[in-house]
């Protein structure tokens, strides 16, 4: 069963006189299951596919389907819903709310999702053990360092049990030893069944993934795949 | 295929809850929206308790010197100083029996005192002063409705009323100028040519409308009073014992206008059709007091809007100046599944909230505001549940419209362009 399955995305910026190509055709697809490291340098339309992939942004043209369900003709209130249901994102700068409470952050998936506050609670506290911080839950992120705040975005974007769990650049913000024990953290979830997608320009840590996948100029220019993980 | 899972029913407590979160973990933001709001209720709260309150006093001020609850006949000016016609002068002016006549009618149900008034200005002698006074010949509930006790003495007896007794109970003043020293009942007084004795002396009356002020009932003191009769017939020997006015107590203002109408009637019978008497106006009493009492609404309610209209300026100044802390916020929480809707509603929910406690926080503010302007003028507070009501009604409807905006704005972020916002 295939979670990502793109025909000829396109994406374009701007009008016609001057227009921006950011993506120019991408056929990709993700089995569910799968570790992918999405690579490319800057400007090669890697937020814009990594925008378009987590329903952030719309294509200009093309087809998506996330988990079976096509997505590139939805409004905005309906790509609401999917982020929340399928999609987990973690972000290079973290993105918790920095005055909302670690527990409190990690809930916050599951509030749009109308889960009953209780049950919330549990799944949260759950979910902060599994990530490796249970005794943090009533600190502010403030107080955290990058590795924990890191592993709090995670256990946030595990909250829905999503389809996909989308890193942008996940340790770019972290210095290598913290960047390697979250990597581990990924390659555990991956092991554990999770879809995982990670967007990166470090080609160490996209040796990581099964299959790599290079954009360059708006289009999939390579794929490689590998049997073992690391 | 599950897709939209947010919750709409019972949704409200839920966000309301959320909403409280939020607050508490922005408390600098959310005092500072708040405070429009506290400011605009505790200005149209103060507003409307200091009019309540100065309102409530002078209404208490008119029921003690004047009364709008009396109404008054008097005899027209022709009847002294002009030509009167034949028939005015035929006529016998206003009498004893307008006051009793006027008392059996139907509508006097609804009056509890009548008082009669012979004014006099005649030389007052006793044996330590000798003055030109102003003497006061009363009748019926004069004493009563004019609020005067005794202190010494007596006062006049249904007798001495009746008679036209040669006795006098004299006020404060007029006692003390009268006989600065020794006793006063039982003492001989000649007014103008007729003799007569000190029964009694009322109690000093005082009335301030605020603290330290002179004494505004200080004329009550002077009184001199005879008995009517006394005056109209010995001392000015009219035979008609007419007199100079003629009052009726009637404590309920609608009742006032029934019973005006029937004595008006009945005073123009009796004096054979001749305008020669005035009764009060009413219908223009009730106008003015009405009037009065919305002028002090309008300017009081008008102060509160404006100051709820800067309250809301300013939470909309704020709101806007947080704008960059709340967008990337904004951006986080559409990543994680807020549809645009929801943004908004959380917004308008937290608006809601902010202004409600803001107004509880503007009662107390505003309570304690009018009772320090209300003390220092030395006039009792008064509170409306009324006002409250207002002050929230108003707060709330500015309230909303004021989160409108940022409200609206928020729910329109692109999630991309907010999670980027820096």
């Amino acid at each position: 069963m295939k979670i990502i399955e793109t025909r000829d995305l396109v994406k374009v910026y701007g009008s016609a006189s001057n227009a921006v190509h950011a993506l120019r055709g991408i056929d990709l697809d993700i089995e569910r299951g799968e570790m992918v490291a999405l690579i490319g340098p800057s400007g090669s339309g890697k937020s814009t596919l990594m925008a378009i992939l987590g329903c952030l942004d719309i294509p200009t043209g093309g087809s998506y389907a996330l988990d079976g369900r096509q997505v590139e003709k939805l409004a905005g209130p309906e790509l609401a819903a999917i982020r929340n249901e399928k999609i987990g994102f973690v972000f290079q700068q973290y993105n918790l709310l920095p005055k909302a409470t670690i527990l409190r952050n990690v809930e916050l998936p599951m509030l749009y999702a109308g889960v009953p506050r209780k049950e919330r609670r549990e799944r949260a506290l759950e979910l902060l053990a599994q990530v490796g911080i249970p005794d943090k839950a009533g600190v502010l992120p403030g107080a955290l360092s990058g590795g924990q705040r890191q592993r709090v975005a995670i256990a946030r974007a595990l909250a829905n049990r999503p389809a996909l769990l989308l890193a942008d650049e996940p340790t770019g913000a972290l210095d290598s030893k913290t960047g390697q024990e979250v990597l581990a953290l990924f390659q555990e979830l991956h092991a554990q069944g999770n879809t995982v997608l990670l967007v990166t320009h470090d080609p160490a840590i996209a040796a990581l993934a099964e299959r790599r996948v290079e954009l360059r100029d708006g289009l999939l220019a390579s794929q490689e795949c590998r049997e073992e993980a690391a | 295929m599950k897709i939209v899972r947010i919750k709409t029913s019972g949704a409200f407590r839920e966000r309301l809850f959320e909403s409280w979160v939020e607050l508490r973990e922005n408390p600098g933001r959310s005092f500072l929206q708040a405070l429009g709001v506290m400011l605009g209720v505790a200005s149209v709260l103060g507003g409307f308790a200091i009019s309540d309150s100065q309102r409530n006093q002078s209404e208490r001020l008119f029921a003690r010197i004047g009364g709008t609850d009396k109404l008054n006949i008097l005899p027209t000016d022709t009847a002294y100083q002009e030509t009167p016609s034949a028939l005015q002068n035929a006529n016998l002016g206003l009498r004893e029996e307008d006051a009793t006549e006027g008392g059996r009618l139907p509508s006097a149900r609804a009056v509890n005192a009548t008082s009669v008034v012979r004014e006099a200005r005649a030389r007052v002698r006793s044996e330590f002063a000798d003055q030109e006074r102003d003497v006061s010949g009363i009748g019926a509930d004069y004493v009563a409705m004019n609020g005067y006790e005794i202190e010494q003495g007596r006062g006049f007896s249904a007798h001495d009323l009746e008679t036209g007794a040669p006795v006098a109970v004299l006020g404060s003043q007029a006692a003390s100028v009268l006989f600065p020293t020794g006793e006063i009942v039982g003492k001989p007084l000649r007014i103008g040519e007729t003799p007569v004795r000190v029964i009694g002396v009322f109690a000093e009356k005082t009335f301030r409308f605020h603290e330290g002020q002179e004494n505004m009932f200080a004329w009550r003191n002077r009184i001199v009073a005879v008995p009517s009769l006394l005056v109209a017939g010995r001392m000015e020997g009219d035979d008609y014992h007419r007199l100079d006015r003629v009052t009726f107590r009637v404590p309920d203002l609608a009742a006032m206008t029934d019973f005006s109408k029937e004595l008006s009637s009945l005073v123009t019978a009796n004096h054979r059709l001749q305008d020669d008497f005035r009764l009060d106006d009413v219908a223009k009493r009730m106008e003015r007091q009405m009037s009065q009492a919305d002028v002090y609404n309008i300017i009081f309610m008008l102060s509160g809007v404006l100051a709820l209209l800067g309250g809301g300026m300013v939470n909309v100044n704020i709101q806007l100046a947080s704008l960059k802390e709340r967008v990337r916020e904004v951006g986080i929480k559409m990543a994680l599944g807020a549809p645009g809707r929801e943004i908004f509603k959380a917004l308008m929910t937290e608006a809601l909230l902010l202004t409600l406690l803001g107004s509880f926080v503007g009662f107390l503010v505003g309570v304690v505001f009018s009772w320090v302007i209300t003390h220092s003028i030395g006039i009792p507070l008064m509170l409306s549940p009324l006002s409250f009501v207002w002050a929230t009604a108003l707060a709330l409807v500015f309230g909303f419209l004021f989160a409108l905006y940022p409200a609206t704005k928020a729910s329109r972020l692109s999630p991309m362009e907010a999670l980027r916002y820096e």
